[in-house]
């Protein structure tokens, strides 16, 4: 018997200057379940102000190796009403902390279709991956001021999670310099 | 049209696997969806599996201290650390899925005790004194290997490794902090900490792995750039960084023949009881059984945890489909 739960694929975005990032995944019965692992697992640290999750089987992911042997999967037929995707494209395999980014959204008929678009569209950068995603199977942290506090915020003032409140004590030389206010023992 | 993950016996085999090594010889990242041998997945799934459930298992000695921490503020330290080896547990167990294994497939071998996971944790913590020792040096071992799997060729493995030696520091830190505060304390506390140093300093010299002599796969991860240095290279490390900072705080360590090489510039240190080592690998130390027990325990007594989020998003489904 399968008694996995379906993965989710999350996307987290650091600030909002930076776009959602593809950082990992998580196992989750329904899309708010998806959502709260992904923020325990994700943003146990204050490095967070949104987070979308998709189920990873809506996740339509092709990588320039692929395209260039045409190895994609077939075309489905088309949606006759066309849809919103929402487009991420891995840029560098340079660096370890490179992700799959969000690019920007379009519309089109099919997962295929909006490859295709994507690939005219966003070519400030050769893509290694593009991730194509029905916006209809994303499901958002809220955007409201009031959930960015209550989700992501509760990790700042626990700085004792942090390497920084340990100083550098016992460092070669020297002279075991305390952390301040460890006044409990 | 050749597979994802190539075979010796692949016509274009050959053609391919130089390409890929030319890739990581210039530091790309290899990708999921990217061609690569079946050896470089299968070592992979190996490491990285063993490694996620080192980390599950790694909660199990420290998680046993939470209700009887000295402090309140001791308390949530280590609650935030037991929670992120869990979230450790998980980024890793992901980066394994990307090689196409699944999670039920890798949580079965953890419970069938197929899949190993790291020695240490085979062993009891005995006071809290060793909550301390085991932040720094038994994850102090972990960061010095991780800080060098950070560099993996692998892009899913190298970025769970950065994101947890980020978390790690932490967790090292506190530990140093924790036990410099018994060394500086009272005779007995004192004690407790020489005690705790005394129990988990060859444990954590062996973590690391055996000897390059006798670790078959070495240069195989080596020559794909899953490794980037050898066991005996990062042990070495590890003992240059910690047998001065320990002795500094007025502790000793239990090798007689630890010495300062001025020359290389290297603590030498004694031999290593590796058949200790093998008998805990092969399931025969002083926790091993406890240690799986705790874990099949735990996933039968959460059952009714999944049966419950399962009926629940079902019938949300159905609710959704209804209105």
């Amino acid at each position: 018997m399968d008694t996995q739960w379906p993965r989710w694929e999350v996307f987290k975005q650091d600030t909002p200057a930076k776009p959602h990032q593809a950082v990992g995944s998580v196992h989750a019965a329904d899309p708010f379940h998806a959502l709260l692992t992904a923020r325990n697992v994700f943003a146990r640290r204050p490095q967070a102000v949104s987070m979308w999750v998709a189920p990873a089987s809506a996740i339509f992911s092709v990588t320039q190796e692929e395209l260039a042997e045409g190895q994609e999967p077939k075309p489905q037929a088309p949606d006759p009403r066309p849809s919103t995707f929402y487009v991420f494209r891995k840029t560098s395999h340079k660096r370890s902390m490179t992700f799959v980014d969000y690019v920007g959204e379009l519309e089109a008929a099919s997962p295929q279709q909006a490859l295709e678009l994507a690939r005219q569209r966003f070519t400030d950068a050769e893509a290694l991956a593009w991730w194509v995603v029905p916006a209809s199977s994303v499901t958002k942290s809220e955007n409201s001021p009031e959930t960015v506090e209550s989700w992501f915020a509760p990790a700042k003032d626990k700085t004792y999670k942090q390497q920084s409140y340990y100083g550098l004590v016992g460092a070669p030389g020297s002279k075991f310099k305390r952390p301040k206010g460890d006044d409990d023992e | 049209m050749p597979g994802k993950f190539g075979k010796p016996t692949d016509p274009d085999y050959e053609a391919r696997l130089a390409e890929f090594e030319a890739r990581i010889a210039r530091g790309e990242k290899i990708e999921p969806g990217d061609w690569m041998p079946e050896e470089y997945r299968r070592q992979l799934v190996r490491m990285i599996s063993q490694h996620a459930h080192s980390e599950v298992v790694g909660m199990l000695p420290e998680g046993a201290w939470i209700t009887r921490a000295p402090s309140l503020k001791r308390k949530m330290i280590l609650i935030a650390k037991v929670q992120d080896e869990a979230g450790h547990g998980q980024y890793l167990y992901h980066a394994a899925e990307t090689l196409g294994v699944t999670r039920e497939e890798m949580l079965e071998a953890l419970l069938s005790g197929k899949a190993k996971y790291s020695s240490i944790f085979n062993y009891p913590t005995l006071t809290w004194a060793d909550i301390g020792t085991i932040g720094w040096l038994v994850d102090g071992a972990a960061i010095k290997n991780q800080t060098m799997l950070a560099q993996c060729s692998y892009g899913p493995y190298s970025r769970a490794m950065v994101r947890i030696c980020a978390e790690e520091t932490f967790h090292h830190k506190q530990g140093k902090e924790m036990v410099i505060t018994y060394a500086q304390g009272t005779p007995k506390q004192r004690a407790m900490a020489q005690d705790a140093i005394n129990r988990w300093w060859w444990p954590a010299l062996m973590m690391l792995g055996p000897h390059d002599s006798d670790s078959p796969n070495t240069p195989t991860l080596v020559k794909w750039g899953i490794k980037t240095k050898t066991n005996d290279q990062v042990r070495q490390e590890f003992i240059n960084e910690h047998a001065p900072e320990i002795l500094e705080a007025g502790l000793t360590l239990p090798d007689p023949d630890l010495r300062y090489d001025s020359a290389t510039g290297n603590w030498v240190h004694g031999p290593i009881d590796w058949d200790e080592f093998w008998a805990v690998v092969n399931g025969n130390g002083p926790m091993n059984k406890e240690r799986l027990e705790a874990r099949r325990k735990a996933h039968a007594e959460g059952a009714w945890v999944r049966e419950a989020l399962a009926v629940y998003a079902a019938r949300k489904q159905q609710t959704a489909v209804a209105v």
